[in-house]
């Protein structure tokens, strides 16, 4: 699958999933998915993903483990991940740093935690527990926020101690940085300057909507604007090694030629960074 | 270290978390308050979104306001436990036929649509059942009959798998049946109205493995109709079956699949 991209996947999507089985225009090097849509399912779409699966990488990407909720990890979820995860020799396995479970119920959507040390504390246990579990590093997803929580502490700080406690690895969202350096007023270049850049495992781009004046929210449901791509190109300067990049996209479909235009201006800047020679899927 | 998460911290996540399905805020410290209701925007926009999708009858035969209000106390009352967001609509579904008298006194029909659109999505999205050994060459009325195993029958009071949903009435209500099946090739999701008596010699075929032949006899014995009359009858429902890959062959030794 040679087609001068080595770094850039997509999220594997129902909305264009043939596309990736006769790849006339998409030409990503993994494709990513999130384990709730597509963990003990049959039919129609375990026979695409099963065809998918054959022929790109597969990383995951969770939406509901909830790594950051007061509420008890759910251990039978785990199990059909970790299962999943052997199944489709999956090699990267992500979750967001956040909660989307509490008081016993799902919530379907990702709250901030509040950037506190007790916070900390209990988000790295966890993340070591499901480590443990799992038999394998995973990494941590920076999020998009609109308020702070009862905070005692700073994002970068709270990013940096429970990457440290937890001995995890760090998705890298560099549209979340944007988006959180926009809403929170800082600097996105030196917020990133104090991540733990040495953990990036994997990064993820996207396109976000602007609401009010002074208001952007993290959709994926737009083009990546130049801001996004320039702040993408001072963070892959400043990685010690090259990672997978995924282009993100959940609502509004363009045209796939958009995407791979996308893709294409991402390993471009990741080219001229790295200077490669590895592939990294 | 001590890694329990403080009952202070605990209780402002629950409190933001009780926001967003209520709309009630209480005492969230650090919140910029002009932003937070967009949490609560997004959250049941995902929701309506998945609802929407998976109730598409349901939702053109409520009053806009009806779904609207159905959704949100869904939401503010039930605790969503599905991890798999293509799984919350059962719980939907169980929570309106548990909760929802009065609109159930409105529409007769709601629970039966609900369970309808509900098991369509189960059977599309349900895990590979692989199906007993068969052969396509085999005796209709001597051999085992090997059945998709992909497959429900609901029960209905309402005929809203054959009828429009707004043009139900009382007048409708008796007993229906109705096989929803996923073809083995073309994952489709099929629907078979069945009569009583159809329904009974699928489950028949399913419970007992017996051929059809001895399934007439007892179904002489159930429905007192004359076994000729029977097989007669059924001649032309069990061929479409077959056609159709509901009945996808026989069970008997000879080159089985």
């Amino acid at each position: 699958m040679d087609n001068g991209n080595k770094h850039i996947g997509i999220g594997f999507r129902k909305d264009f999933a043939e596309e990736f089985l006769e790849k006339k225009i998409l030409k990503p090097v993994f494709v990513e998915v999130a384990p709730e849509n597509w963990m003990g399912i049959g039919g129609y779409w375990k026979n695409i993903f099963d065809k998918v699966a054959e022929q790109y990488p597969v990383y995951m990407h969770g939406l509901s483990l909830s790594i950051g909720s007061p509420d008890p990890i759910d251990w039978n979820f785990l199990r059909k991940v970790k299962n999943f995860l052997k199944t489709y020799d999956i090699k990267i396995y992500s979750e967001h740093l956040s909660y989307a479970k509490c008081d016993n119920a799902h919530l379907y959507d990702l709250l901030p935690v509040p950037f506190r040390w007790d916070a900390v504390h209990h988000v790295s246990k966890r993340i070591r527990e499901v480590q443990d579990f799992l038999e394998r590093k995973i990494a941590i997803e920076n999020v998009s926020y609109y308020t702070p929580v009862a905070a005692e502490m700073t994002e970068a700080e709270f990013i940096n101690a429970v990457v440290a406690e937890a001995d995890c690895n760090l998705l890298l969202d560099v549209n979340n940085i944007y988006v959180n350096a926009f809403n929170h007023k800082y600097n996105a270049e030196k917020f990133l300057d104090q991540l733990p850049l040495d953990r990036v495992e994997y990064i993820h781009m996207a396109g976000h909507e602007q609401v009010e004046p002074d208001l952007i929210i993290d959709t994926h449901g737009e083009p990546i604007i130049i801001p996004v791509y320039e702040l993408f190109e001072y963070t892959v300067n400043k990685l010690p090694k090259n990672v997978p990049v995924l282009l993100e996209r959940d609502f509004n479909i363009p045209e796939l030629a958009e995407l791979q235009h996308e893709m294409s201006l991402m390993e471009n800047i990741c080219r001229r960074a790295w200077n490669h020679e590895y592939a990294v899927a | 270290m001590n890694t329990q998460l403080h009952e202070y911290t605990r209780n402002q996540q629950s409190s933001l978390a009780n926001y967003v399905r209520t709309g009630t805020l209480n005492n969230v410290e650090g919140l910029t308050e002009n932003r937070v209701h967009y949490y609560r925007k997004l959250v049941h926009n995902v929701l309506n979104d998945s609802l929407q999708s998976a109730f598409p009858i349901t939702y053109d035969l409520l009053e806009e306001d009806e779904w609207y209000d159905l959704v949100e106390k869904f939401f503010r009352y039930h605790d969503c436990q599905s991890n798999e967001i293509w799984k919350m609509p059962y719980e939907f579904y169980q929570f309106t036929i548990s909760n929802e008298n009065n609109l159930i006194m409105k529409y007769p029909h709601l629970n039966d649509l609900l369970l309808l659109e509900w098991t369509e999505i189960e059977v599309y999205m349900m895990e590979n059942k692989p199906p007993h050994k068969f052969n396509i060459e085999g005796d209709l009325l001597n051999d085992v009959l090997v059945l998709n195993p992909e497959f429900n029958i609901i029960k209905l009071k309402y005929p809203v798998h054959i009828k429009g949903s707004r043009e139900i009435n009382k007048d409708d209500l008796g007993n229906y049946f109705v096989l929803i099946y996923r073809e083995p090739k073309t994952f489709r999701v099929q629907f078979v109205n069945l009569s009583v008596y159809f329904a009974w010699l699928i489950a028949r075929l399913l419970e007992e493995s017996k051929p059809l032949i001895d399934i007439y006899e007892a179904a002489e014995e159930t429905f007192r109709v004359d076994k000729s009359i029977l097989e007669k009858n059924s001649y032309q429902f069990i061929t479409d079956m077959i056609n159709n890959k509901f009945i996808l062959g026989f069970k008997n030794d000879n080159n089985s699949k």
